[in-house]
């Protein structure tokens, strides 16, 4: 299990890290998701305990990372960002002495090695220079030598940067594999692989962990809310505007607009009725509620029946992970905007309470402050 | 055992790449040369030009072993899982400086091939050239740990390179400048750092504790002090 518990790293003046705090229970597989200089990596050095928290507490499976380091150490297996590795070793040598880091020599650090090697697929390539290796096997390198010793958390700091497709699907499905009932931490800044490889996202942003959740619960949480997508018939007389005001009218309803065509997401909703869509006798329509409600399609199904128009579609919109990841990280940006117009002032509390925070992500980073 | 994994990849590694081989190649032929400059019909069966021109070479030689040893791990990245393994920085930075020490004990040994050479010629007497081989070691140790500490400061070999040098350099000027020109006492405590003067004695076969205090004491301060600058690391 990780623990981090209002964690801030602060480089100098740089905030790279700030308030962030979560759990990721025993054998969960959980994705660490964010546009660059989020802090992702930085939280990642903080749990492998290479780097102190300026303030907070990072603890693994009840080891703290500042007073148990060493035997923290003991159950990380961790792949750095970049991936360094020693070019003049061949890679059976620099996993024998990855091994023996961990305490593992003899047979049984032959053992390790050997088994690492082969759940990498590696065979190959044992007695290759690493300096000789491809990007995708070096990559495995990396990996293989993270879990020779069997730990029982999983650091994978962008485990498929550099990779092509089908290297990232093998390694995708490697990490899946491997996962078992350790708990893995991966971050990567690519949201259909974190999608697919992990139980639960953490979505990073300015320093600060803006949401975490399933996919689904992301999307319900933070995704743009209650939005029905609806197509009536166009007929008895209705003009688009009148039956876009009826909808309207319907209790709870934020706005009904007409749907543009195609358009990129965000773009539709904004384009609104200007610009006829629909194909003469019928209205495309996006229904905004404010709230979630039960009987939203009911009500707006009530509408077309009472005016004796057939329907063609009547369905909620099911937002994508990336709406939500978007949405994040460019309110994410308009806080820090935000809060660098209002700051000057060293003390970072007062600027961050200007600031408004994204989601209820805010509210618990905010807990660890007093 | 973690520490002696990291000193045996230390000393393996410096004969994966060219620089270990060619650092060795080139010591032993100036040493060489300088050792055949001694051999002369009818000259003293010693050593003592082959300690002389050694412990030149070595202030060019020893930083050449010694800049990579934290400075390549820097500039690679590789620091990071290294410094994520259950190693105390300790024994990561002792590792490290017991592989170079390795390495130099292995470059001093094939010059014994001179020993062989004097062995064959002549009748050498064998108590100077004991202590003036171990003047010889514990002047290489003081310059790997000092070029050591300089390699855990930068990510850059050759600064590391030129920071040792010129330390020894200033050294050297400081002590025999010192010895001459600076006022009483200072010019006492000036001779007193001088590296030259202490292997001189060694090379005569004299074997004065103070000096092999000297040299282990300083060398174990630097080797702290690179211990310190790595766990730094940790605080920043």
């Amino acid at each position: 299990m990780i623990d981090v518990s209002g964690v801030t790293k602060h480089y100098g003046s740089v905030r790279a890290v700030e308030e962030v705090s979560f759990r990721v229970p025993r054998g969960a597989v959980v994705g660490v998701l964010g546009p660059n200089g989020a802090g992702k990596s930085t939280t990642v050095r903080m749990i492998a305990g290479t780097v102190p928290p300026t303030r907070g507490s990072v603890s693994v499976d009840g080891l703290d990372s500042v007073a148990d380091s060493e035997k923290l150490r003991r159950r990380l297996g961790y792949l750095p960002e970049s991936n360094p590795l020693y070019p003049e070793m061949r890679v059976v040598e620099y996993l024998r002495y990855r091994g023996r880091l961990h305490g593992l020599g003899g047979r049984e650090g032959k053992r390790a090695v050997d088994e690492a090697i082969e759940r990498c697929w590696l065979g190959e390539m044992r007695r290759r220079r690493i300096g000789a290796l491809s990007k995708g096997y070096r990559q495995r390198v990396g990996l293989a030598a993270a879990l020779l010793h069997d730990p029982s958390v999983l650091l994978l700091d962008e485990p498929t940067s550099g990779l092509d497709p089908a290297q990232i699907r093998e390694t995708r499905s490697l990490i899946r594999s491997l996962a078992g009932d350790r708990t893995a931490l991966i971050v990567s800044h690519a949201l259909a692989e974190v999608e697919k490889t992990c139980d639960r996202l953490l979505i990073f942003a300015g320093g600060r962990l803006r949401a975490e959740g399933d996919a689904e619960e992301l999307v319900s949480k933070h995704g743009p809310g209650n939005v029905w997508d609806v197509s009536v018939e166009l007929k008895n007389g209705l003009t688009r505007g009148e039956l876009l005001k009826r909808f309207g009218a319907v209790a709870g309803v934020k706005s009904a607009v007409e749907r543009a065509s195609d358009g990129p997401v965000g773009e539709r909703e904004k384009t609104g009725s200007a610009s006829a869509s629909g194909d003469g006798d019928w209205l495309d329509a996006v229904v905004t509620f404010t709230e979630e409600r039960a009987d939203a399609g009911e009500r707006l199904g009530a509408v077309a029946a009472s005016a004796g128009l057939g329907v063609r579609r009547l369905g909620r919109r099911a937002a994508s992970l990336e709406e939500v990841y978007i949405g994040l990280v460019s309110s994410a940006r308009d806080d820090a905007a935000a809060r660098s117009a209002g700051d000057g002032v060293a003390a970072g509390d007062a600027a961050e309470q200007q600031a408004p925070e994204a989601s209820g992500a805010g509210d618990r980073a905010m807990e660890g402050v007093s | 055992m973690r520490m002696w994994s990291i000193a045996g990849r230390e000393f393996a590694s410096y004969f994966r790449t060219p620089v270990g081989w060619v650092v060795l190649a080139l010591y032993l032929l100036l040493s060489g040369i300088a050792f055949a400059g001694t051999l002369e019909p009818g000259a003293p069966a010693t050593l003592r030009g082959l300690f002389g021109a050694s412990q030149w070479l070595l202030l060019i030689v020893a930083p050449a072993i010694s800049m990579r040893l934290v400075s390549e791990e820097l500039r690679l990245g590789s620091i990071e899982p290294l410094m994520a393994s259950p190693v105390g920085d300790a024994s990561i930075v002792l590792g490290k400086y017991l592989g170079a020490l390795g390495f130099l004990v292995l470059m001093l040994g094939v010059t014994l091939v001179h020993v062989g050479v004097l062995e064959a010629v002549a009748d050498p007497e064998y108590g100077p050239i004991a202590t003036g081989y171990l003047g010889l070691l514990l002047t290489g140790a003081l310059y790997l740990a000092v070029g050591l500490f300089f390699s855990s400061l930068t990510a850059s070999q050759v600064l590391a390179f030129l920071l040792t040098f010129c330390f020894f350099f200033g050294l050297h000027l400081l002590s025999t400048q010192g010895a001459l020109t600076l006022p009483e006492p200072w010019n006492e405590a000036a001779y007193k750092l001088s590296l030259a003067a202490r292997l001189g004695d060694f090379a005569k076969g004299v074997l004065d504790t103070a000096h092999v205090v000297f040299f282990v004491s300083t060398s174990l301060f630097f080797v702290v002090l690179a211990a310190l600058a790595l766990e730094s690391r940790r605080w920043r």
